[in-house]
């Protein structure tokens, strides 16, 4: 990335901090935290969907501990609020390295069959351990910001999502970024090229674990109450993965693209559809697959780089 | 000290009668990985359309879901041929990632779909047979619908393992399995029996569905459970072969009943994804060898 597109970057992050100066109405500012928050969570999934080619298809896991963490070490064990968040993020990273160590020894469906499986047992088990998380009924998320929060809650998905998008200009540049890219080009190319595959996708999984945790604990909070369903249920993790394919997984800004636009998408059909949602995304994901299959940003990119050579 | 024997005893006989429908589906999902390499994550989606095909014929025409399964099957066939041709075809190359994103788009499309149609509601149907209960003994009885599908599925499971083993499709299916290049050198159409084994595939899972219908109720989202049990079942069975798959579901079946009793029905499904993951971890190549389909 040259100087001038970082000058871009932070501009318009810089921007979009300055967008509560103009919406003043809480409801509007949560409809964009979502945006910013699914923003984030695609970008953490890019690391790995993207990037090292795995398709994981359980990031509620890693959301959920976040949003777990924070509001089981609060409200249950009295840990201070900075600390309980950042036992969630702990907890997430530990549940990649697990999921990782399992998943990342086998190729192909197998990830993504892991993933899916994982999620789902800890939805299912925060279901019924009824004493702890209280089961379907919920429980109460300590609330992070006092005064005025709709504001801060927008602002901190706004510096979520700039911290993701840094991370991934970092790694795509790196050579932590390389040995991914090689991994999913060809993996025994890369283990040839001496490469520890295995690895280099744990430590992909676990920083976009991290990051997903970091947007659970804000979500918990900004809900008030949490349920399994909601937090670590396949929808989120399906969500996640549809925005990122849609912009285009393994590009440094697909994921916003994709996140933005669902999400703006989520909120119009919300009102014209209510329940053929769920229809729209298959519909968005079959039409990706077969006619877009780098997604939009990858699309563009690669027509433009032929108009300029071309010319 | 007896009793407890006596309801374990009584659990493990349930979790065969249910182990078996798991079998055919686990089957259905074996038989399309084996022979394409394609994880159908609408696999669960198909059944549920299975199971309001059976739904929609009893209601409206008054077919014994024992006769509807069938009509069930034979829908699912078409409807797998057809997806199989107009939509799976077009990513044959394409790698696993894009090939689990498709089938999970049609699954969201089909469950959607049900529910914009029939609606959200929960339906169960109503035949005599329900009320049947056949006594073993003081300590065991075992339900009638449940021994009805058992024996049901124990024939189309033994046929669809004849089918593919001995067969000259079946062959086919095996030589495609194996080395899908080989094969079309063979002269094996490679594209053409792909798509009668995803027709195959889903006719088997719709015949599940069918028969499951008496004994479960019916939702859009009825599916869904299913699609991550086949998984565990083609994962536990061997990925690809298909009578690993048939001893694999019966297994799990009386692994969850087992759970149910010890520990709740709500962790059933939890206990199937661990076993899961320690399949994975420990033996992944499932727990009845390698050999594919």
């Amino acid at each position: 990335m040259t100087r001038q597109r970082t000058l871009i970057a932070v501009a318009a992050f810089a921007l979009c901090m300055l967008v509560p100066l103009f919406v003043h109405q809480d409801y509007q500012l949560n409809v964009l935290f979502r945006l910013f928050l699914f923003a984030a969570l695609s970008l953490a999934w890019n690391l790995v969907g993207g990037y090292a080619g795995q398709l994981s298809l359980g990031q509620a896991a890693f959301f959920g501990c976040g949003a777990y963490g924070l509001v089981l070490f609060n409200e249950k064990l009295g840990v201070p609020i900075p600390i309980a968040f950042a036992l969630g993020v702990v907890i997430a990273v530990g549940a990649a390295f697990l999921i990782g160590r399992v998943a990342f020894r086998l190729r192909g469906p197998y990830f993504a069959l892991s993933t899916i499986a994982f999620a789902e047992v800890l939805r299912i088990s925060a279901k019924n351990l009824t004493s702890i998380t209280g089961g379907d009924v919920g429980v109460q998320a300590p609330a992070l910001f006092g005064s005025d929060p709709s504001r801060w809650f927008y602002w901190s998905a706004v510096l979520l999502t700039a911290a993701a998008f840094a991370i991934t200009v970092w790694i795509a540049r790196s050579r932590f970024g390389y040995w991914l890219q090689a991994i999913r080009e060809d993996e025994d190319t890369a283990l040839a090229c001496g490469i520890d595959a295995a690895g280099t996708k744990l430590r992909a999984l676990m920083i976009s674990a991290a990051l997903s945790a970091i947007g659970g604990g804000l979500y918990a909070s900004l809900f008030y109450f949490i349920v399994p369903d909601q937090v670590l249920g396949l929808d989120i993790s399906n969500q996640i993965a549809i925005a990122g394919m849609l912009g285009g997984a393994g590009t440094l800004t697909g994921p916003i693209v994709g996140a933005v636009l669902l999400e703006s998408a989520n909120e119009l059909f919300k009102n014209l559809f209510h329940e053929a949602h769920l229809l729209i995304y298959g519909v968005l994901i079959v039409l990706v697959v077969l006619f877009l299959p780098e997604g939009i940003v990858g699309t563009l990119g690669r027509l433009w780089r032929r108009r300029t050579q071309r010319a | 000290m007896v009793v407890q024997i006596w309801s374990a005893l009584q659990a493990v006989l349930n979790g065969l009668l249910t182990g078996a429908l798991y079998a055919i589906v686990g089957m259905g999902m074996a038989l399309i990985f084996g022979v394409m390499r394609i994880v159908n994550f609408a696999h669960g989606a198909f059944m549920m359309l299975g199971m309001y095909a059976t739904y929609v014929l009893f209601e409206k025409l008054h077919v014994n879901p024992y006769f509807g399964f069938l009509a069930a099957a034979a829908i699912l066939f078409v409807l797998g041929y057809a997806t199989y041709e107009g939509l799976l075809r077009r990513i044959a190359d394409r790698s696993d990632f894009m090939q689990i994103l498709l089938t999970l788009g049609i699954s969201l499309i089909i469950t959607d779909g049900v529910q914009l149609i029939f609606g959200a509601d929960y339906h169960q149907i109503s035949i005599p047979l329900l009320d049947i209960n056949v006594k073993l003994g003081p300590h065991i009885s075992l339900n009638a619908p449940w021994l009805l599908s058992f024996a049901i599925t124990v024939v189309l499971a033994t046929g669809m393992f004849l089918f593919v083993m001995k067969s000259r499709l079946g062959r086919a299916l095996r030589a495609i399995a194996q080395n899908r290049y080989a094969a079309s050198l063979m002269g094996i159409d490679v594209m053409r029996v792909q798509a009668l084994s995803f027709g195959l595939g889903l006719a088997a899972v719709g015949a599940a569905g069918g028969l499951l219908l008496p004994v479960f109720y019916l939702y859009p989202t009825a599916g869904d459970q299913f699609t991550l049990k086949a998984f565990v079942i083609v994962v536990l069975g061997g990925m690809g072969s298909v009578g690993g798959a048939a001893i694999a579901g019966l297994v799990l079946g009386v692994i969850e009943n087992l759970t149910s009793l010890y520990w709740g029905n709500e962790w059933a499904l939890v206990v199937d994804f661990i076993v899961f993951l320690l399949v994975l971890s420990l033996r992944p190549s499932g727990l009845f060898g390698s050999q594919r389909v």
